[in-house]
């Protein structure tokens, strides 16, 4: 198609490998992300506790620093695993109210004015459309959970020396794994949630919402049924019930015996969350709804 | 890894039909819509017709693979759309009857897009979508946002993405919807041109006839989920048949059974109004006298040919399509 011609001529040159052609999704929707100001403001709120957390392990770590600020107590900075967990728990609350905003804007856009048959009509599948939105999040999440995560105990290991890294090496791991379920759950449940409600606004709604109403439904369970199973319905619980098996340490969060829902039950729900989204996504990301009757 | 464009012979289409449907059925929401189809359609560029509810845009959401036959199967140039389904959309542009955008992307932003999941790299998208959106006449509305287009525009956009990647099979759902006359006209140029500069195969739905008869030269016409005719409009119109519309007072059925003798296919509509297809033996003065003979009054007779409005309304009317097949 010579634009000077304005005559069709079919197209003869490269195409891209199939298996990357998901990662097109990925670089629009970020693309179209940062213009918007109001993600770039939430994505900078998002990181900056990070820096103070970064400044406080400079701080316990430089004793000049301490003299400088009259801080005298030795015992007042203390970076261990107590000071990771909450530094987890921190960023992944605001992962969480980062995916309320994203999640929706990613599908939401396409699913109401019928764009999903343009991309399914292409040798592209209904997975490819998934992974591609699922990447948008894992990265984004990514950088306010995990990524910040590792880079504060690189610098703490880079300033406390004397083997600290050694010692403290097995804290990548509940690091990684406990934001990689977190990532993937909320991941998952926003794009349920969006390709089930399509409206943005309402979307994020019911995101927000579907962490609060279960908890508290749960809870009444609880108190009618005098037992302690209803717990379960509470998703940052469970989280935060892993994440201090996870780091063999408490936060005094939880409000709880520690111990009283057992480990596998909350990665159970976690992951049966998850599994229940990806069932939504199979029914609602169709290329043509089948009205039954 | 770079994979370049498979290229398509000019005669693959003659190696294999453009469409074949064996026995294809479809089941959607527990009722049966499409009922067995079976026929070879050869042609290049294929009409699908039909009524409302009469099955032809599952037929194309199946040829799609968005709905998965239950009995039977259906090809695209020899392309399986289940098992194939994959190899055979990386050979289809499709532009769907209903609204199909992304509204806050500008317009030209969107038919890159799709280019490239269509597997085309950046630059080259860059370059089709600008290219597309010229050749569609968009030209001067390429930035604003789809959502702000009018009906019209936004149809022209449907289209711009179904081409920019170059498809083998432009299949058009209702490609014609909402347009003005000049519009349509240039739309319905525009898909002549595209068939003529290229191999690329055609299936076009529509409700409106004359666009398929500018653009098509076979028409699949269905009912009720069945195949109600095959035709091939390039061998009708070179058949060149002689037809006759009257209207008619008098015995109809004496008439006509007398115009059959002499060779005639005689269609009888209602307020005696009967179209008579005439071999070329017969003169339309044998057609005045065996009216005078059986008492019958001619108030009106036009000499015409076949066109596709007779051979679907003929279509229509046709009762038992025992399988599918005509």
């Amino acid at each position: 198609m010579a634009v000077y011609k304005r005559r069709y001529n079919p197209y003869t040159g490269a195409f891209s490998p199939e298996w990357s052609r998901f990662f097109v999704l990925t670089r629009y929707a970020f693309a179209g992300l940062f213009k918007s100001r109001f993600f770039v403001i939430l994505l900078i709120l998002s990181l900056v506790p990070t820096l103070f957390f970064a400044g406080y392990i400079f701080i316990a770590n430089n004793k000049t620093a301490q003299l400088l600020m009259q801080l005298r107590s030795a015992g007042l900075f203390s970076v261990e695993t107590q000071y990771f967990m909450f530094i987890m728990i921190v960023q992944t609350q605001l992962a969480f109210l980062l995916n309320c905003w994203v999640g929706p804007v990613l599908i939401a856009g396409d699913l109401t004015n019928g764009a999903l048959p343009l991309f399914l009509s292409r040798p592209f599948s209904r997975a490819d459309y998934v992974v591609g939105k699922l990447a948008v999040l894992g990265l984004l999440l990514s950088a306010v959970t995990w990524v910040p995560c590792l880079l504060l105990f690189s610098l703490q290991a880079g300033l406390a020396r004397n083997g600290w890294i050694w010692s403290h090496l097995w804290m990548i791991v509940p690091i990684v794994l406990c934001s990689g379920i977190w990532i993937l759950m909320l991941s998952l449940l926003s794009l349920a949630v969006s390709a089930w409600v399509k409206l943005r606004i309402v979307a994020t709604g019911v995101i927000f919402i579907s962490f609060f109403i279960p908890a508290g439904l749960g809870e009444m369970f609880n108190a009618i049924m005098s037992t302690r199973w209803g717990i379960l319905l509470n998703f940052s619980y469970l989280f935060r019930l892993i994440v201090e098996k996870g780091f063999h340490e408490r936060t005094g969060q939880l409000g709880r015996g520690w111990d009283e829902i057992p480990l596998p039950a909350a990665w159970g729900v976690l992951i049966l969350v998850c599994l229940l989204s990806l069932v939504i996504l199979n029914a609602r990301l169709r290329a043509r709804e089948v009205v039954r009757g | 890894m770079e994979l370049r464009a498979k290229p398509i012979r000019s005669d693959w289409y003659m190696m294999n039909p453009t469409i074949e449907l064996d026995g294809l059925e479809v089941q959607l929401g527990g009722r049966t819509i499409l009922h067995g189809l079976t026929g070879v359609l050869k042609s290049r560029a294929i009409g699908l017709l039909g009524p409302n509810g009469a099955g032809k845009s599952t037929l194309i959401n199946t040829l799609l693979g968005f709905h998965s036959p239950s009995k039977g199967s259906a090809r695209v140039l020899g392309l399986d759309s289940l098992t194939n389904g994959k190899a055979l959309r990386s050979l289809v542009g499709y532009m769907p009857e209903n609204d199909a955008f992304i509204s806050k992307m500008s317009g030209v932003r969107f038919v890159r897009y799709m280019a490239e999941i269509s597997g085309l790299p950046p630059n080259q998208a860059m370059e089709r979508a600008h290219e597309a959106f010229v050749y569609v006449g968009l030209g001067e509305a390429r930035y604003r946002p789809v959502g702000t287009y009018s009906l019209g525009m936004k149809q022209l956009v449907k289209f711009a993405q179904a081409i920019a990647h170059g498809p083998k099979v432009l299949i058009l759902d209702e490609p014609t919807n909402g347009m003005d006359p000049p519009a349509r006209k240039r739309l319905i140029e525009l898909i002549r041109e595209i068939r003529e500069a290229s191999d690329i195969c055609l299936l076009l739905s529509s409700h409106l006839l004359r666009d398929v008869e500018e653009t098509c030269d076979e028409v699949l016409i269905l009912r009720n989920g069945q195949i109600a005719s095959i035709c091939n409009l390039v061998e009708e119109r070179r058949a060149n048949r002689k037809f006759l519309e009257m209207e008619t007072i008098g015995a109809e059925a004496t008439f006509t059974s007398a115009l059959e003798g002499l060779g005639c296919e005689c269609a009888v509509f209602t307020n005696g109004r009967i179209k008579v297809v005439m071999p070329d033996s017969v003169e339309i003065r044998e057609v005045f006298k065996v009216a005078a003979d059986k008492g019958v009054q001619i108030r009106r007779m036009n000499h015409r040919r076949d066109s596709l409005e007779d051979i679907f309304l003929n279509a229509m009317e046709q009762t038992g399509v025992a399988d599918g097949r005509i």
